[in-house]
């Protein structure tokens, strides 16, 4: 019994972990290689669920909802960058801080008067709504390996991407030093642009995987976006790599500690202080992962840019 | 002694105009009420409150934000520690308000000084994330303990001020002007005073500040818990005013919120935060009523203006609205002295 709790839990974690990962992978790179603290990137996470969830709606085809949705969060990432962030690349980390939540508030307001303030329910394809048995007598929804699978496969995409291919190449070399970049002739205006947007695909994604486990609602992405930005100062600025590390471990962590923390505190103390003190414990065990990484290794664990 | 002073006096030439401005908006603070009395509008009064507790919790968090050039993201945390240690210290049977302000105080320069010490350490979106995870960290913590009301947060008895009535609410009030004054006086004099002048040399050039033989990490410390604290006091004036605690009051949307007013107002300005907080609440309160009118089905979203308004102030708004006054200010005598 314990065994297959843990078992289900590990595979909560991990398709917890690969969605923040989707999430972290543009935002470090926005981070890292254009310095930028963006912080409406979980409403490209709304953006693409609402997207999802309506097409769906529409044509009543899950998987065309999900294929049309990304131009729609390629598009608006790309748009945004064209319209606003362009501008803001200069500014201090504050100034950005500061339009970016202007944005997030904008982004809310828009879906709540287009959709209304209350949640949508998207359901699943027939197809992915039962149940696959992981291990003898260990039954595990579809949908959520569905979704494992997905983000694993998007995540060995973009590493191949980042780490075998041209733009790749260039991505790295910003992360390192967008200066020196620029100044080899690589026009670094063009690639913000689509790093930006693919990280708002990305973002969008994760929105669209996870419309159906969660419901889908006007400031839905936050969360998530405080916990992506854990992972990416855990994976260290700029590391697609890192983030990819640092998003299981939060997922895990989260997951199982949420899980078992309690359980694990009733052995060393007694019920009452435990059943107290283990919720408590375990929702902040992220953030003191988080702060105990930066403390330790202030650039985290796998720092993108030169020193 | 006097010649500390005639440092003073001559450091606060340059920001004389921002004096000046602070005190005539905390004079309108202390006039208010009897205009709220007059014109029957008592329900002004509450926003006047809140506009001096957010102002006053910015004008802690711009000590450190606008002249230490530490970008906190996580102030929130210390307005709720502060609002907490006024419902922790009921929760257990005491009733003295001094005693919770006492605590409330305390209990914030220690986290001010613990997460000060362990974030300092980091620098820039590093150090601006470290502040949000503490925040977001204790956020948690009161939310998971149900003790203490969790999610729903926890109600509040008015608090006894001894010889201070506060079932009055206008007296809250004046204890909350009174703790406004004494707040911007001290700022006045830390931000002209030699570590307040060290703070603003950290801010443009920190390892010049290091090679002159001061350590820049105890100035910043010492800055942060001093923001922390006026933070706390915030939060605790807060409780005893809502009568009740939430963890919604430490949520990371707050610290958000307090950034804003200060960047709205002038960085690095003493009436700034305040002539920040003044113009942020009054949105907050006339564009659903502006909304109302033109659009009345629209009138709940109004943040769909308020957006756009923030990412305005930060494209075409340098140096906020004290920095528009000064400008303004300046065309002025300039446009006098040629005629």
């Amino acid at each position: 019994m314990t065994m297959t709790l843990i078992l289900e839990q590990t595979f909560n974690g991990l398709q917890a972990g690969v969605t923040l990962f989707l999430v972290a992978a543009g935002l470090t790179l926005i981070l890292g290689i254009m310095d930028f603290v963006f912080l409406a990137h979980g409403a490209q996470v709304m953006i693409g669920a609402y997207a999802a969830a309506a097409i769906t709606g529409a044509t009543g085809n899950f998987y065309l909802g999900l294929l049309l949705a990304i131009p729609v969060t390629f598009a608006s990432g790309y748009l945004l960058e064209f319209l606003i962030i362009r501008h803001l690349y200069q500014r201090d980390h504050m100034e950005q801080v500061l339009a970016t939540f202007g944005l997030i508030l904008f982004f809310n307001e828009v879906i709540r008067i287009g959709f209304g303030p209350a949640a949508l329910y998207s359901d699943l394809p027939p197809s992915l709504s039962g149940f696959v048995e992981i291990l003898p007598d260990t039954p595990y929804p579809a949908y959520r390996l569905a979704v494992i699978l997905a983000g694993l496969v998007l995540a060995l995409a973009i590493h191949l991407f980042v780490s075998r291919t041209r733009v790749g190449a260039m991505v790295r070399a910003g992360a390192n030093n967008p200066m020196m970049t620029a100044a080899l002739g690589i026009n670094i205006k063009i690639l913000f642009r689509l790093i930006f947007a693919t990280g708002a695909c990305f973002a969008g994604v994760a929105g669209m995987l996870l419309g159906p486990l969660t419901s889908v609602q006007p400031g839905m992405g936050e969360p998530l976006l405080i916990l992506s930005l854990v992972v990416i100062i855990i994976g260290g600025i700029g590391s697609v790599r890192g983030a990819f590390i640092a998003a299981i471990i939060v997922g895990l962590v989260d997951t199982l500690g949420r899980v078992f923390l309690p359980a694990l505190l009733r052995l060393v103390i007694d019920q009452a202080a435990a059943d107290g003190a283990g919720p408590a414990l375990a929702s902040m065990l992220v953030y003191i992962l988080m702060a105990l990484v930066l403390i330790f290794r202030p650039t985290g664990l796998f720092p993108a840019k030169g020193s | 002694m006097l010649g500390y002073l005639v440092d003073l006096m001559r450091l606060s030439r340059d920001g004389i105009r921002d004096n000046r401005l602070l005190w005539l908006l905390i004079a309108g603070f202390a006039l208010f009420p009897i205009f709220t009395h007059f014109a029957d509008l008592p329900f002004w009064n509450d926003v006047a409150m809140r506009i001096m507790l957010l102002g006053m919790a910015a004008m802690g968090l711009n000590l450190v934000l606008g002249y230490g050039g530490m970008v906190s993201f996580g102030h929130a945390a210390f307005i709720g520690i502060g609002a907490y240690c006024v419902g922790i210290s009921q929760f257990y049977g005491i009733t003295n308000g001094w005693a919770h302000l006492l605590f409330s105080l305390v209990a914030c320069g220690a986290a001010g000084l613990v997460i000060g010490y362990l974030a300092l350490r980091t620098s820039g979106i590093y150090f601006i994330m470290i502040t949000l995870a503490f925040a977001q960290m204790l956020f948690f913590l009161f939310v998971s303990l149900e003790t203490y009301g969790g999610d729903d947060g926890m109600s509040i008895d008015r608090a006894a001020f001894g010889v201070v009535d506060l079932y009055d609410p206008l007296r809250l009030y004046f204890l909350t002007w009174i703790c406004l004054a004494l707040v911007g006086l001290a700022l006045m004099f830390i931000v002209r005073s030699r570590f307040g002048v060290t703070l603003r040399a950290i801010k443009s050039n920190e390892s010049r500040v290091e090679a002159m033989g001061l350590v820049p990490l105890r100035f910043k410390i010492t800055g942060y818990v001093i923001s922390a604290v006026i933070c706390g006091l915030a939060g605790a004036l807060f409780a005893s005013w809502q009568e009740y605690v939430s963890p919604d009051i430490m949520h990371w949307t707050r610290s958000g919120e307090l950034m804003i007013i200060i960047i709205l107002g002038g960085l690095a300005t003493l009436a700034g935060p305040l002539l920040g907080a003044i113009v942020f609440l009054l949105l907050e309160e006339m564009l659903p009523w502006l909304l109302g009118v033109v659009a009345p089905a629209y009138a709940e979203n109004w943040m769909i203006l308020f957006g756009p308004i923030l990412i305005m102030v930060v494209m075409f708004g340098r140096g906020g609205l004290v920095g528009l006054l000064d400008r303004w200010w300046a065309a002025d005598k300039a446009g006098r002295s040629v005629r």
